[in-house]
């Protein structure tokens, strides 16, 4: 066997060893310095992933930005000099801030108010746009005109101004994401700067998901710096408690270190950015590399007795572990793999890196251990052994784990029906598992973050957004298009027409599947540039042309239609009353608002024009304003399409879901007027795709996994008896965790999704393990009772052993001030602590009673 | 350096017009005045000297002669005028529309119409202005499609101009009095001044610079900076032809230089001394278009 040669050449030759992973480790560590950050989101997707590519065309075409949500709150209405002065004081330095966008920010001071003026008498005296509060009132007569104002105009009602009037609002677009931690931390300290000379009950609360992304990469940052060696030092510590033996303990935690250092460091010098998944890599990797040396560490401590050649020994052991070891860590490397299936890249990384750091810690093992243990020195070989037989002699863990074997071989069909039981029980907790996610409830409840996001959603129509997108189906050109080249044929030869077939031809080559429309605005243009210089019989065809382009062009602006408009209307009006939308900011409220104050200025006239020409000259006005790109925002410049903003108060996953079934139902329901398509866009949305990409993808992975895993099950042991057996203990362990979550409430979010690899990769160790030694002792023994009791000896307490080493190894993430984290931390060890149990109890129950029946 | 201003060479200056200088004033929202008679008459009668003393009068002066090429024109006049809206994302729009203009009194009150032709769906919406010098001026406006004439009440003239980059105020022309001028440089063709409000709040720039052409007096460059003194916004002229001997600006661009986003905007078609009734500046001229003075 070719390991043989390797472990020969380990022993004889350490000093290269050494020197092989010390080199890997130094390269591994320089490209350290070269981490990129991403929290991200929408990274969950890929970049190709369709909902994402439309979601960002959307973001480009409407020039939608990236908002960060400034809140001011009080308990009294917010409508007096004192706090108007301070909301345009603040306005007035956050648009000083170096990355925001001033011209879009959404605040009192600079947005417009339209209204109509009428004298004493009521004679209108004509409408007017101005800005609504260019200065902040001095008196309490004008910020009350100010309120009233606000309440008259939809598209800032609710969204600027809350309400019950307790809270303002000033949307920060930003020119970049990533910028946004910093932006958000200037305005705090301006806003400490303007409440500190304030004596009346202000608070001032921040928000928005680009900044909870970008604080949650912070403290990421953070929490890698921290959690990381805070695991090692707790290995450390657990390792010592076993082992009484720093030379000893050194080796492990050499082989731990050096493979999360090689990991984390190829993983960054491969350019992969670190996500809030793999940030968790090295807490992963540490406790499971160590595991492998825990085995040997134990069973040499077993076997070697003063004076014996350490070497041999080693060598002994190895021979004996090296089978079991492969193959935990194939099994263990198979689980992580199987999340490549997933479809959301950053879960992908984290697989594969972690498939691959598991590899990396077994030829760790396998190579530096017995390398290192052969150059110890007699005396401290010794000790160890003095410890170990110590820790070994007396103790609670041995005697539970004595009186739990003699349980589990007496009590085998209780143990049975218990855990039928538990597993029907668990199948139910599955079956009541909500899947759902928010990234703002990554933080903890008492974070500033989920605060603000508390606060300000209480009071407004909700921060989190969603775009639904309409737009034209039917472009109908076909006859225009006919019409068109009809008069081109018969029109003269010359410059002029060569020009327009050019164009045409450019058209027909660039748009194969007609997606664009031939009659543009630049087609226009051109056709009139033309006009000037063509000749008097050019003039006639080239009018001819024109007159049908534009035609054409008009006709194609059906978010000017009066049916459409009033249809999105309706549909706006029922998506908020439905009570799951907080607000609808669209194109219908403008045209609506400036048709009422073009009118009458009273509500009766707060409708769409009865005519197409009427909403464009409606909007002609809209844009005479301070803010006329506001406009594009809610539809495009070719009026084909349109997109309704939409407010919600929370960033839950299972809320959107639900409002994007609500509104297919609607819409198929209540058919537009004309061929539209709609789709969705938002950063709440895309939260739901990949949602849904990783439930199906999880369930891919774990499926697949379970397969490969009983293949292998059945290979190791050549039976499809242990295969079933060794595929037991995993299969319970997970339906119990999951039924647990179900059972809890907790939402089946992004990290309890990945536990299902976990624990499939981790709790089949201890089966294989487990069944391995009964086999072996049984064939020694000649009896499965003598063999099981000799299990719960060492064997048994090698595998409780490692469960509490890799549980405790995990609970540095309890004390993560980001909840992923905790989640994952509390899940693992649960997870190592049950299935080392459900191994302990539920394999020898099992081997018993079919050893029985064998008999019987 | 002296400059020195007969009687003639003022004539000169008002012939030498420029016509989107001239749109702005069919557009004028208020009685803001770029040249006043007492400022004409002072322009008319005192010899200039710059010297450090007399320098403040002298950029006064320039500026006057400035507003004075870019505001008057003729008895009256008329042009096709074609904006393009350029938008961040590179789309385009277009709007067409025509305008007649009468001085009612030379450098004193105006009376103009603005006819839309294109896009079709916003065709025949009329803006009518009186531009008054002694009050505010008097605008209407008539939306074919709701068969509506509205006053538009006198308000902020930094409003954009139907959705281009244009705002009220730049094609009627900022009013100097609301400015403080200091020449920075000039050289043989043009002057370089920097115009800071008086007002810093009634504006959304701290201050602009602006280049003129000594010869026919047009401003060619104006750079809008805002208060980290970054350029932000720029108005450029493209194009001067002279028309009927008037030096006019028949192509220029203001560009929000944040996202480059620009409008541009075209003469065609222009005239001047058209001999433009009275009776046509009317309201009903605005429901029924006199058709004779638009082609």
């Amino acid at each position: 066997m070719n390991y043989k040669r390797i472990l020969n050449f380990a022993i004889t030759k350490p000093l290269v060893i050494y020197c092989i992973v010390l080199l890997i480790t130094l390269l591994s560590l320089a490209m350290l310095p070269k981490i990129v950050i991403d929290t991200d989101p929408e990274n969950m997707l890929s970049q190709e992933a369709p909902a994402r590519i439309f979601h960002n065309q959307i973001k480009t075409d409407f020039l939608m930005r990236d908002m960060i949500v400034v809140g001011l709150v009080s308990n009294n209405t917010m409508f007096n000099p004192n706090t108007l002065q301070i909301v345009e004081q603040l306005t007035d330095d956050i648009l000083k801030i170096e990355g925001v966008i001033a011209s879009d920010l959404l605040s009192l001071t600079v947005v417009d108010n339209i209204r109509q003026l009428t004298n004493e008498q009521g004679i209108s005296q004509g409408i007017q746009f101005e800005y609504l509060m260019k200065q902040a009132p001095t008196t309490i007569k004008a910020s009350e005109k100010i309120q009233q104002a606000v309440k008259r105009l939809p598209m800032l009602n609710n969204t600027l101004v809350s309400g019950d009037d307790k809270a303002i609002a000033i949307y920060v677009p930003i020119i970049a994401k990533d910028q946004s931690y910093v932006i958000a931390e200037r305005i705090r300290a301006l806003a400490t700067n303007t409440s500190a000379d304030t004596q009346n009950d202000l608070t001032f609360h921040i928000t928005g998901l680009p900044v909870a992304e970008d604080q949650f990469g912070y403290e990421m940052f953070v929490q890698m710096g921290v959690a990381a060696p805070l695991a090692g030092l707790a290995i450390f510590l657990l390792l010592w408690f076993f082992f009484r033996n720093i030379a000893l303990i050194i080796a492990p935690m050499i082989v731990a270190m050096a493979t999360v250092l090689i990991i984390m460091g190829s993983l960054i010098g491969f350019g992969f950015t670190v996500h809030i998944m793999s940030s968790m890599i090295a807490i992963f990797l540490m406790p499971i590399a160590v595991v492998d040396s825990v085995h040997i560490l134990s069973e040499f401590a077993d076997r070697f007795k003063a004076g014996d050649d350490a070497s041999k020994t080693i060598k002994k052991v190895m021979g004996h572990l090296y089978k079991p070891m492969l193959f935990t860590s194939i099994t263990s490397a198979v689980g992580f793999y199987s999340l490549m299936l997933t479809p959301i890249p950053p879960v992908k990384v984290f697989g594969a890196f972690i498939g691959s750091g598991i590899l990396l810690a077994f030829v760790l093992t396998i190579t530096f251990i017995p390398a290192y243990i052969a150059r110890m020195k007699p005396e401290t070989l010794a000790k160890l052994q003095r410890a170990v037989q110590l820790m070994e002699k007396k103790g609670r863990l041995a005697s539970s784990l004595e009186k739990l074997g003699a349980f589990s071989v007496k009590r085998t069909k209780l143990i049975l029906i218990t855990f039928i039981a538990f597993f029907v029980l668990s199948l139910v907790g599955v079956n009541r598992i909500i899947i759902n996610d928010n990234p703002v409830n990554w933080f903890k409840a008492d974070h500033e973050i989920r605060i603000a996001d508390k606060v300000l959603n209480e009071h407004f129509a909700g921060t989190y957004d969603a775009w639904l997108v309409f737009s034209n189906n039917n472009l109908q050109q076909q006859s225009a298009l006919e019409n068109f080249n009809s008069i081109l044929d018969t029109a003269n030869n010359g410059a002029t027409k060569t020009a327009i077939l050019q164009a045409h031809q450019q058209w027909l080559k660039r748009e194969k599947n007609q997606k664009n429309s031939f009659f543009t605005p630049d087609l226009l243009m051109l056709l009139d540039d033309f006009s000037f210089t063509a000749n008097v019989e050019e003039q006639a065809w080239l009018e001819q042309l024109y007159n049908i382009s534009e035609q054409a062009n008009n006709s194609q602006k059906i978010f000017t239609d009066s049916a459409m408009l009033n249809w999105l209307a309706d549909l706006q009006s029922a998506l908020v009353n439905n009570g799951d939308v907080g607000k609808v900011n669209s194109l219908t409220d403008i045209i609506s608002t400036v048709n009422r104050e073009l009118n009458s200025g009273e509500d009766k006239d707060f409708e769409i024009p009865s005519s197409s020409n009427g909403v464009a000259q409606t909007l002609l006005q809209f844009q005479s304003s301070h803010r006329p790109q506001d406009l594009w925002h809610f539809v495009s410049p070719d009026f084909q399409r349109t997109l309704l903003w939409l407010q919600m108060t929370s960033g839950d996953n299972q809320h959107m879901a639900k409002v994007v079934n609500w509104v297919d139902t609607y819409i198929s329901e209540n058919p537009p007027p004309l061929n539209v398509q709609h789709q969705w866009a938002g950063k709440s949305y895309l939260n739901v795709v990949w949602q849904d990409a990783m439930v199906s993808g999880m369930i891919d992975s774990l499926l697949s996994s379970f397969v490969i895993v009983f293949i292998m099950m059945m290979l190791l042991f050549r039976s499809v008896k242990y295969g079933i057996l060794a595929m037991l203990p995993l299969t319970f362990t997970i339906t119990m965790i999951y039924g647990l979550v179900g059972w809890f409430g907790k939402a089946y979010d992004m990290p309890i999704a990945v536990l299902s690899a976990l624990t499939l990769g981790l709790s089949i160790d201890f089966a294989i393990h487990f069944i391995q030694r009964v086999r072996e002792l049984e064939a020694e023994k000649q009896s499965l009772r003598v063999a099981l009791s000799a299990m719960f000896q060492e064997p048994s307490r090698a595998i409780a052993r490692n469960a509490i080493v890799i549980a405790i190894g995990f609970t540095p993430l309890l004390l993560s001030p980001l909840m992923p984290y905790i989640t994952v931390g509390f899940f693992l060890a649960s997870i190592m602590i049950l299935s080392a149990l459900v191994t302990l109890v539920l394999l020898p129950a099992l081997l018993t009673l079919t050893t029985m029946r064998q008999a019987s | 350096m002296s400059i020195k201003l007969s009687y003639k060479m003022i004539k000169a200056i008002k012939h030498s017009h420029s016509l989107w200088l001239t749109l702005s004033l069919f557009l004028a929202c208020q009685s803001h005045l770029h040249a006043e008679e007492s400022t004409i008459s002072a322009i008319k009668t005192t010899p200039i000297n710059i010297t450090n003393k007399t320098e403040n009068l002298a950029v006064k002066n320039i500026i006057d002669r400035a507003n004075l090429a870019s505001y008057y024109a003729g008895e009256d006049g008329s042009a096709e005028a074609r904006m393009i809206i350029v938008d961040e994302n590179g789309n385009r729009q277009m709007r067409q529309f025509t305008i007649l203009r009468k001085d009612v009194q030379d450098l004193g009150d105006q009376t103009m119409l603005v006819f839309f032709s294109k896009p079709s769906n916003v065709k025949d919406t009329v803006f009518r202005v009186e531009k008054q010098l002694q009050s505010d001026d008097n605008r209407w406006l008539f939306l074919p499609a709701l068969d509506l004439v509205k006053r538009i009440s006198a308000g902020d003239k930094r409003t954009s101009f139907v959705g281009s980059h244009f705002y009220y105020e730049d094609v009627s022309g900022r009013n100097p009095n609301e400015d403080n001028f200091s020449l920075d440089s000039e050289d043989g063709s043009t002057y370089t001044i920097t115009a800071s409000p008086k007002d810093p709040q009634s504006v959304e720039f701290n201050h602009y610079v602006v280049t003129i052409d000594k010869q026919n007096s047009l401003p060619i460059e104006t750079t809008y900076y805002d208060h980290n003194d970054r350029a932000i916004r720029k108005m450029t002229v493209l194009q001067v032809q002279e028309i009927d001997g008037i030096a006019t600006v028949v192509k220029s661009r203001i560009t929000n230089l944040n996202n480059n986003s620009y409008t541009e905007m075209q003469f065609r078609n222009v005239k001047y001394n058209l001999g433009l009734p009275d009776s046509i500046f009317s309201e009903r001229s605005m429901r029924t278009p006199p058709k004779a003075w638009l082609d």
